[in-house]
């Protein structure tokens, strides 16, 4: 039987089909679901984060990556829901107000999908109500703002005080994107910054408490 | 050397051979958003006065951008703020109404080498080249009677690629079928060399070709600098051969931070490099003394620091990075990205003001 680290392998090199085969065999060898998904997958794309953030590997690589392991999740997903586990995360993610530019948070919405949080998507030009709204509604533990342009850094403002003004005891907020810098972010209030999509994992981790 | 001795071409091409000239030479772009601003403040016209002010050196002539289905643009939806285009690049995107910005790239029709193959590839290769060249032998002709440096302008294949076929499935498939990458590349790049030929047959000989293509963002480069290497530089190589070739200078437009492959770029034969993002971690500072002698820089004044209209901090941008690139006599003005709505007309016209003063030899 393969182990769990030539999956975690198999994902961060992007092998699609060798992921496939080896979560296959996982399962048929009695390895849950579940540790299927943290011992294997989230491994493998923590690796691939750190791989990221070190300029070791690009934007390519760890698309090819976050593809093998959603493909690995479509096997797993519903074992999962019919034992009822469910991602101990979830995250909300979105692009600020006046801003559709979404690359970035696509590519951290993959990686935090790689590190099995549920992550909710609000999409694009989101405003502040809508993110407190999904705060509430999915029992959020991270929010994360994105803002490509330096005319939506207000706006990324205005919602971390929406948020923070909403007292909800057990949120987050990081923030991100081109014009975004760790001076902004603690201008504004936010609890954390991600630099890039390979850090975003280990910030979320932090601010939950979790050792990255 | 008085700035009335030497016109704006003659400058130019001065400083991209890093002989002796009289100023930096410059050049901006601005949002519309900041024009408008800029009308409500006090500007009595549109950008062409704000460059006239600033002093541009530049004149655009063209801008060869292929595209399978020109003049396409079909409203499929739209709601008080945005509405959502299918192009003529044969994608769907969701577009502010009235204001600029990144549109939210929501499908793209070539999504396979099947697609690309049997519709964008014929569609591409038969489309009309999209250039008036009377309109461009027009411009050359103002901007010669002006002393203007005049350039062909236009889009390179990595742009290219992420237009037509989506940032996704092109950096997937650059590692997947690499193939498929290398032919929209050079069709790309065919097509553009060939639009830009027909400008030349119109009779004009343009001083340069500056050429645009956003391949970084604020981390590093999209993809590795050895996979750009191998399936975009070779179009590069060839775009600025071709410049060369016919007595132009080449100028090579990215946003992001490209300090991997500054050297890449000095090999294609790149004379220029533009515009230097600040953001993205780029610093003239530190790239003038490694790399100035080989690779002429235009750009990186900070726009993040103009939009605090502290012209103060303004001053010291300009003061340490004019330093740093006259040192090599191979830089040129331009803010580090497009100067943005944040930015007043006073703090720009004490911008103009800075250049003037930090920027003379």
């Amino acid at each position: 039987m393969p182990l769990l680290t030539d999956l975690s392998a198999a994902v961060a090199a992007g092998k699609r089909n060798d992921t496939i085969r080896l979560t296959q065999e996982l399962l048929a060898g009695g390895t849950s679901p579940q540790d299927v998904v943290e011992q294997g997958l989230v491994p493998g794309m923590a690796l691939v984060g750190e791989q990221f953030r070190r300029n070791e590997i690009f934007v390519p690589e760890m698309l090819v990556a976050a593809r093998a392991m959603k493909e690995a999740l479509k096997l797993l997903e519903p074992l999962l829901a019919k034992a009822g586990i469910k991602p101990k995360y979830t995250v909300v993610i979105g692009t600020v107000q006046g801003d559709l530019h979404d690359i970035g948070k696509n590519l951290v919405s993959m990686m935090w999908k790689g590190a099995n949080f549920a992550v909710v998507d609000l999409g694009t030009n989101v405003t502040a109500d809508r993110y407190l709204a999904a705060a509430r509604e999915h029992n959020a533990n991270v929010v994360g703002l994105s803002a490509l342009l330096t005319t939506t850094m207000p706006a990324m403002k205005e919602t971390v005080r929406l948020l923070k003004s909403a007292n909800l005891p057990n949120v987050k907020i990081m923030v991100g994107g081109a014009p975004i810098t760790q001076a902004f972010a603690d201008e504004i209030g936010a609890d954390g910054y991600s630099a890039d999509a390979g850090s975003a994992v280990s910030v979320a981790l932090k601010l939950v408490g979790e050792a990255a | 050397m008085t700035t009335a001795a030497m016109t704006g071409c003659e400058r130019v091409n001065r400083m991209l051979a890093r002989q002796d000239h009289d100023r930096v030479p410059r050049h901006d772009t601005y949002w519309p958003e900041t024009i408008a601003r800029w009308q409500r403040e006090g500007l009595q016209w549109d950008q062409t006065d704000a460059l006239r002010l600033l002093g541009s050196d530049f004149q655009v002539l063209c801008w060869a951008w292929p595209a399978p289905f020109p003049g396409r643009r079909e409203v499929l939806a739209q709601d008080a703020e945005t509405e959502t285009v299918r192009d003529a690049w044969g994608g769907i995107g969701r577009f502010w109404k009235g204001r600029s910005g990144t549109p939210e790239h929501i499908g793209f029709g070539c999504d396979s080498r099947e697609a690309w193959e049997k519709i964008y590839r014929p569609a591409l290769l038969a489309a009309p080249n999209p250039i008036n060249t009377q309109l461009a032998a027009l411009r050359y002709r103002e901007g010669r009677q002006l002393g203007k440096w005049t350039y062909l302008s236009g889009v390179e294949a990595f742009e290219g690629l992420r237009r037509l076929i989506g940032d996704e499935t092109c950096l997937v498939a650059m590692i997947e079928d690499p193939d498929w990458i290398r032919d929209i590349v050079q069709v790309h790049t065919d097509l553009v060399l060939r639009y830009l030929d027909e400008v030349l047959a119109a009779g004009v000989q343009p001083a340069g070709m500056w050429i645009y293509g956003d391949m970084a963002y604020n981390h590093s480069t999209m993809c590795s600098p050895a996979m750009y290497r191998e399936l975009v530089w070779p179009a590069h190589r060839r775009m600025a051969d071709w410049a060369h070739r016919h007595g132009m200078k080449f100028i090579y437009h990215t946003d992001g931070r490209v300090s991997g492959v500054l050297d890449l770029y000095i090999e294609a034969g790149f004379d220029c490099l533009q515009p230097i993002e600040a953001k993205a971690g780029m610093d003239i500072r530190t790239f003038a003394p490694t790399h100035g002698d080989r690779l002429a820089m235009f750009g990186n004044i900070d726009v993040m620091k103009m939009a605090t209209n502290d012209v103060a901090l303004i001053e010291e941008e300009i003061r340490t990075k004019f330093a740093a690139g006259m040192a090599t006599r191979g830089y040129a003005y331009h803010s580090d990205h497009s100067v943005p709505p944040q930015v007043s007309w006073a703090t720009y016209q004490a911008i103009v003001g800075l250049v003037q003063r930090y920027g003379t030899y």
